[in-house]
């Protein structure tokens, strides 16, 4: 079997999750460890067996945060005994106790054995809550069990904004959720939102607990990732803040409609024809002095760099650009544009980064390729690579210019892949 | 009052049970199959695992998940198994597991028989359960390979000059120069290594273990297997690690002794000293794994008085089922003179106490972070008054 296969031999329904799995040396993606030290003031605590806790807690110790997390283990006679409740209410406490300051915010995770031995842990943070009312407690979940119906990081999202409630609200102010990086200089919206004076809130930003709980007070919610929809959802029902989806792609009538849609639920004045104009030809020149650079180089790219990977393999197309490969797991976009994709270049090679075959494959390609992203670095073996994952605050055609940008410079420049990509959480700011 | 061995609210966790077991299998052209969720596949690679970049051996996890778990279907780890097979041919295939197969009583043995009748390649079922630590997951996995592979009827008393290392893993040891200094040191006595379990060594060498008059343990992970060979064959073994010149020579002595007469021997820290009493008055507190603990600690015991602060050294090492607790753990540091142990532990110090800390880091409980920082403590050239020193 190869460890690619072409996309017109490909279905739509593609899935590498199944079977049995490889996990590559390549860790830029945040984990929940790396969400939730986010929180300003707050302290982790997990509650797992030691096969679960070891990531964790080294995840922390490599942020040098290790006084931002506790774990509780959990041992054999917890489930002889059944007693898990009374040792995560004796654990919490003396955590609390032992701890030189109270945090503001306890996040507590339990895990998928947790499932299995029905553990009512919500009696324990209502007696904790009781007993402790200076301290917010909430319930998160490293699970993975569940993670084909309630994956992990989409619901810590959630979890982290239950810490938020109902309060009075101002309607100059939003919030962008579910994003590891503050969106700013390369992002349409934020530059939408500040111009006409919004004040843009995100966790990514609050340097305090006091700010944070802030977020509460916002009118509208914005987020990039479907990953963070749960959460928006969850904040529609419980603080009755909206929503919206701002798309995270590369097709200029979307950007243009989403942003269109911002101003109009805000009630302010959206870009004019010209300015959009204006913004396209900017972009669109940006692209063409990327491909002046990268030429005929063939440029290959992977899930953890962009959330829609395949739009941008078409985007890129469309530009003039060689994509020769991606890195994909499961094709979370449209079925439309899987089918334009596979019309117009119909040879693209699909890599799944997951399955057994890639172990043994022979890394490395011939010839120069620039990787966007780092599992695509680390497959294709190359050192010319941009480094981001999860779109790194890029959005609309201030992102597309930004990742132009980026792609010049990875195509002129060396970067030492061995060594970055292995870094836990790239970017994290955290540590 | 019942001691807290599961509230950790400032150290680290030393690596899990099935992190032993891929670390043990590594190198000897098996496939490794972890049947858990996901994240112990990931951690292991990261973490624990610092082969994993350069080289493709085969370790992958089952990717369990909730339905299959609840209807207790196996027929989906064996069907992908199966396949991996097919396409990647591996010599063995090792099957462990974290908590989710132990709760829901996941048969190793049957599925692993199951496995083996569709592959034609051999399984060994190794019944991890995720709550234990590494040292538990490697012994589990020599045993099972030693079990499986090798014939204790190669036993014969005369093999006088062989010798194997038994505990071997880039989890106490590494990927420095400390296993090349140990065979050297044990080759310089004119022993032969007959097989180093399981680092640098081939499957072939491997399975004739049982050809050699010793089992060395360097490391806990490799005690239940020498009891296991003592066991099947009368295979005598000796406990300790060579830390310097004096435990080198004393642990050689010993060899030669238990090849002699088949008594099993091991290295103490001290034998006179009683820790109890000197985790209240102080002393040179050494953190580690169990024998390369109480290897270190003898190590320093051994020294003129002068030359370790007139103080005595004293070990401490954590339970594979329990770990440390911190009620004995914070005192005991915060008491002694002189802590020696691997740098994230250096959290529960406290201003002027210990008086001194001495890094020394531990790829089973820090990870890849101080790596480069691990010093070469096996073989003779390491020096226990040079350490202190430091």
């Amino acid at each position: 079997m190869k460890e690619y296969q072409l996309i017109k031999e490909t279905d739509y329904e593609y899935n590498a999750d199944l079977g049995l799995s490889y996990a590559s040396p390549v860790r830029g993606v945040w984990n929940i460890v790396h969400i939730g030290t986010l929180v300003p003031e707050s302290h982790e605590i997990f509650v797992c067996p030691t096969s679960c806790l070891r990531g964790v807690v080294l995840t922390t110790a490599e942020m040098e945060a290790m006084d931002r997390l506790s774990t509780i283990t959990v041992g054999e006679d917890n489930i002889l005994e059944g007693d898990m409740e009374e040792a995560l209410y004796r654990g919490t406490v003396r955590i609390i106790r032992e701890l030189p300051v109270k945090p503001r915010a306890m996040l507590i995770y339990t895990s998928c054995i947790h499932h299995f031995m029905a553990v009512n842990y919500k009696r324990i943070y209502r007696l904790l809550e009781k007993e402790y009312p200076e301290i917010d407690f909430i319930d998160c979940y490293m699970d993975p069990i569940m993670r084909r119906t309630a994956p992990a990081v989409p619901s810590l999202w959630r979890q982290i904004h239950r810490l938020l409630t109902p309060s009075e609200k101002n309607t100059r102010q939003v919030n962008l959720v579910g994003n590891c990086f503050p969106y700013g200089p390369y992002s349409d919206l934020n530059y939408l939102l500040e111009r006409e004076g919004i004040r843009v809130m995100d966790l990514n930003t609050c340097r305090s607990y006091e700010e944070f709980l802030q977020m509460s007070r916002s009118v509208m919610n914005f987020v990039f990732h479907k990953t963070g929809i749960p959460a928006v959802k969850d904040m529609k029902v419980r603080l009755g803040q909206d929503w919206m989806l701002a798309r995270p792609g590369y097709n200029y009538d979307e950007i243009d409609a989403d942003l269109a849609q911002a101003a109009s639920l805000l009630e302010i004045p959206p870009f004019t024809r010209e300015e959009i104009e204006e913004e396209r030809r900017r972009t669109d020149q940006s692209a063409a002095e990327a491909l002046e650079v990268l030429r005929k180089t063939p440029v290959s790219l992977d899930y953890t760099a962009v959330d829609r990977p395949l739009e941008l393999c078409l985007y890129l197309d469309k530009q003039g650009f060689r994509v020769e490969s991606v890195f994909i797991d499961v094709f979370t976009e449209s079925e439309e544009i899987f089918q334009e994709l596979k019309k117009r270049l119909p040879d693209l090679k699909i890599y799944q980064s997951l399955g057994w075959n890639i172990r043994q494959m022979k890394r490395g390609h011939e010839g120069k390729v620039v990787s966007i992203g780092q599992k695509s670095a680390y497959f294709n073996d190359t050192d010319y690579f941009v480094n981001i994952v999860e779109n790194d605050g890029m959005y609309g055609y201030r992102g597309i210019r930004r990742l132009m940008e980026l792609l010049k410079e990875a195509a002129l420049s060396r970067k030492p892949m061995k060594e970055l990509v292995q870094i836990k959480g790239w970017g994290c700011s955290c540590g | 009052m019942k001691k807290d061995y599961q509230t950790h609210v400032f150290t680290s966790t030393y690596t899990a049970d099935v992190s032993g077991v891929c670390s043990a299998m590594y190198e000897l052209g098996g496939m490794s199959v972890l049947h858990d969720p996901s994240g112990c596949n990931s951690t292991y690679s990261t973490h624990d695992e610092p082969r994993w970049y350069d080289s493709d051996s085969l370790m992958f996890v089952s990717g369990l998940d909730e339905i299959t778990a609840v209807m207790g279907d196996d027929s989906v780890l064996i069907r992908d198994v199966v396949k991996a097979v097919e396409d990647l041919h591996p010599r063995f295939i090792t099957l462990c597991g974290a908590s989710i197969p132990h709760i829901i009583a996941f048969d190793y043995r049957g599925v692993a028989y199951l496995i083996e009748k569709e592959c034609h390649i051999p399984v060994l079922p190794v019944p991890t359960d995720g709550l234990k630590s590494y040292v538990s997951g490697v012994d589990l996995a020599f045993r099972a390979f030693v079990e499986r592979f090798c014939d204790p009827l190669e036993y014969q008393e005369d093999f006088r000059d062989r010798i194997n290392l038994l505990g071997v893993t880039p989890l106490d040891f590494s990927v420095n120069q400390n296993v090349a200094m140990m065979r050297k040191t044990f080759e310089d006595a004119g022993f032969i290594i007959n097989c180093c379990m399981a680092m640098g060594d081939s499957f072939e060498q491997m399975t004739h273990a049982y050809r050699a008059g010793c089992n060395v343990v360097v490391s806990s992970a490799g005690r239940k297997t020498a009891r296991f060979m003592n066991r099947t064959a009368g295979m005598p073994y000796v406990e300790g690690l060579p830390v310097g010149p004096q435990i080198a020579s004393a642990l050689i002595s010993m060899i030669r002794e238990t090849i002699r007469d088949r008594k099993v021997r091991r290295i103490e820290a001290d034998a006179a000293m009683d820790s109890a009493e000197l985790s209240r008055t102080g002393g040179i507190l050494v953190i580690g794994e169990e024998i390369f603990a109480k290897s270190l600690t003898a190590a320093v015991n051994g020294l003129p008085p002068k030359q370790r602060d007139e103080a005595a050294a004293y070990a401490m090492w954590p339970d594979p089922e329990e770990g440390i607790a911190e009620e004995d753990l914070i005192p005991a540091v915060r008491k002694a003179k002189i802590v020696i142990a691997d740098p994230l532990y250096k959290v529960v110090c406290r201003e002027g106490a210990p008086e001194r800390f001495i890094a020394f880091p531990h790829e089973a409980y820090s990870g890849r972070i101080f790596r480069k920082e691990i010093p070469v403590f096996a073989g003779t050239e390491f020096s226990a008054a040079s350490m202190l020193n430091r």
